[in-house]
């Protein structure tokens, strides 16, 4: 499978908030610095549907177990940290 | 009345622990951890300026905490009650009007603001509709606000009475206040719900004995404190000279990394959060050795998390703790014994267990009279931990807190769950007699988000559905609506969110021709679940 590049796996992270995300995501504006958690876009349940969603795209398995949450809540350090995980 | 000397309040057991652990840490927040000493510095400092109120001031007996896992929302909470006050707690993430109705229906007068929440105090100050006294603990003198807001006092941080100033009395007895806590209610007004120090001396007494908490535990604080579950974590922790870890916001969602960070010996959340870690593959086996206990409320625990929180926690008990808020945080408990539990299980989930010790149940039929061993039936609660009746509420408190048939003369709190007890004793959960249904935890009445749909729709044909819906837990709510031509999703939402806290403001909202009908004429809620089940 070809690799995803860093921009547009955000551009499909941002695709994918617009239409799962809650308190009128559709309708909100999102950009690679937006914190995904904070805006109240996600709640920790769609959150993790979205890691799923990002580990379909890159095929690689995000591990989250001593990362700091800062890292993975804003929309850009997350995509980073999804291509980082596979290389 | 008279203080009964016997009685040790909540506050009395912080303040021994403050004395016999003075420099322990007592909490962990916002990244600083805090002495008991310390913390007691600012404890007395809030105690003392709600005391000085006592002269220029009507009485009151609850003070309302607008502050958010910071110091002041702990220290507020402490100081409320060294002031012989409840405390009502307020949170900063639901809409300002639910805020100012359950404010207004606390009837507080005295507000303790956390700075964290100084975005909010102006819009309150606004809407408020009588003077306040606002205390903040952590904010030196902002000249605006008094001058902006005539009608309310405000004492800030510089004109707090030096701790010096306090030297506390035990004034409380077992019915003074402990906390007011509002729950979701069915007519589309909070619920409030006294609960008073008698009652959470039983539960504390209880569990402090149950799990043999000590000075070097280390406790975590996952629930928000509009939260009964939250009372466990404060209590239990500083009966003990334990200390307090709050969780950041930011952590809450994925708390792995913090339980290892802190090395916890204390874990308690609702269920859910095992569910997702779970699926984040955060619960990878042995990667919690510092945990003792792993206790989890709030909604059904489903075996499989049980089992799998087991293996990343193997050196730690793990229970399943269940309780209305009317009966004090929990009230029964189920040990997870890998060997045996999962024949105990049924429909996946874990039992409810056994009611505590010095506690009552009567499993019940429609009437009030006790079924047979092994039938379903309603559960009622009776005891110590059990409060009286709901706030300002006879109505309700009549339809919920009754006498049963040929009992004696004692009150007994119906749950609304339904339950069977088996042979060996335990309980089990098998669901709701009503349209409560839990939300990531939260006791949610469906109807009163309706309410809310139907003014901001604009029709009445509105019915709210749990959805998803994964092993008896919802993780949000969808609306269906009819009998407009139009939807417009967007302001109906954004109205649902200025006046419903975030779990109960629908996912998405769906217009459709018509709503179906059961055979009795009723909505169909099962025919519109299995309509999601097409979306999916």
């Amino acid at each position: 499978m070809k690799p995803v590049a860093e921009q547009e796996l955000i551009q499909q992270v941002i695709g994918w908030v617009k239409q799962n995300g809650l308190n009128g995501a559709s309708h909100t504006e999102i950009s690679e610095s937006t914190n995904l958690l904070e805006s109240g876009l996600l709640d920790s349940f769609a959150f993790v549907d979205l890691v799923l969603f990002i580990e379909n795209c890159t095929q690689e398995k995000l591990d989250l177990l001593d990362v700091n949450p800062e890292e993975f809540t804003v929309v850009k350090s997350l995509c980073h940290l999804a291509l980082q995980n596979g290389h | 009345m008279m203080p009964q000397r016997s009685f040790r309040s909540l506050f009395r057991g912080f303040l021994e622990s403050a004395e016999g652990f003075p420099q322990r840490p007592a909490l962990f927040v916002d990244g600083e951890s805090l002495s008991y000493a310390n913390l007691r510095r600012i404890v007395c400092k809030i105690a003392s300026a709600i005391r000085t109120l006592r002269s220029d001031q009507e009485s009151f007996s609850l003070v309302a905490v607008l502050a958010y896992r910071s110091k002041t929302a702990y220290a507020g909470v402490l100081g409320s009650l060294a002031a012989s006050k409840g405390y009502v707690p307020l949170n900063p993430k639901f809409p300002l009007e639910r805020t100012l109705q359950m404010l207004a229906l606390s009837d507080c007068t005295v507000l303790i603001i956390g700075k964290e929440c100084l975005p909010q105090l102006s819009g309150l100050l606004k809407a408020a509709d009588r003077p306040l006294v606002i205390i903040l603990p952590e904010v030196a003198s902002l000249a605006e606000l008094p001058s902006r807001n005539p009608h309310h006092r405000f004492l800030f941080a510089d004109q707090l009475p030096s701790r010096e100033d306090f030297s506390f009395e035990e004034n409380s007895t077992p019915a003074s206040f402990a906390y007011l806590l509002f729950t979701s209610g069915s007519t589309g007004i909070p619920k409030g719900v006294p609960i008073s120090q008698g009652n959470v001396r039983s539960y504390v007494n209880y569990i402090c004995q149950r799990y043999n908490v000590s000075e070097h535990d280390r406790f975590s604080q996952q629930f928000d404190l509009t939260f009964d579950l939250s009372a466990h974590d404060m209590f239990v922790c500083w009966e003990r000279g334990a200390c307090l870890y709050c969780v950041p916001d930011n952590s809450i969602m994925a708390p792995a990394k913090f339980i290892r960070d802190h090395e916890l010996t204390m874990w308690f959340s609702v269920p859910s959060v095992a569910g997702l870690l779970s699926k984040m593959r955060l619960l990878s086996p042995r990667c919690f050795p510092s945990l003792r206990f792993s206790l989890f409320c709030g909604e059904p625990l489903p075996a499989s998390y049980a089992r799998s929180w087991q293996a990343a926690a193997p050196d730690s008990i793990v229970e399943n703790l269940y309780g209305p808020t009317e009966a004090t945080i929990a009230i029964a408990h189920y040990r997870w014994d890998s060997q045996k539990s999962f024949q105990e299980c049924s429909n996946g989930l874990v039992p409810i267990g056994q009611i505590f010790e010095g506690q009552q149940f009567s499993v019940t039929d429609s009437h009030g009279k006790s079924v047979p061993l092994g039938d379903a039936g309603e559960l009622c609660l009776s005891g110590s931990q059990v409060a009286t009746g709901y706030w300002h509420n006879l109505e309700k408190t009549q339809q919920q807190f009754v006498r049963l048939p040929g009992a004696d003369d004692r009150l007994w709190y119906r749950t609304g769950d339904l339950v069977k007890q088996d042979e060996s004793g335990n309980l089990h959960y098998l669901g709701r007699m009503d349209h409560q249904v839990k939300i990531r935890g939260y006791r949610v009445e469906l109807q009163e988000i309706e309410a809310v749909l139907r003014r901001a729709c604009g029709t009445d044909q509105v019915v709210s559905v749990p959805w998803p819906v994964h092993n008896g837990s919802a993780e949000g709510v969808v609306a269906f609506v009819s009998g407009i031509k139009t939807l417009d999703e967007a302001r109906i939402l954004a109205s649902c969110g200025n006046l419903l806290p975030d779990y109960m403001v629908p996912r998405k909202i769906y217009l459709v021709d018509s709503l179906p009908l059961n055979v009795n004429q009723k909505i169909d809620r099962g025919k519109l679940s299995s309509l999601l089940e097409g979306v999916a």
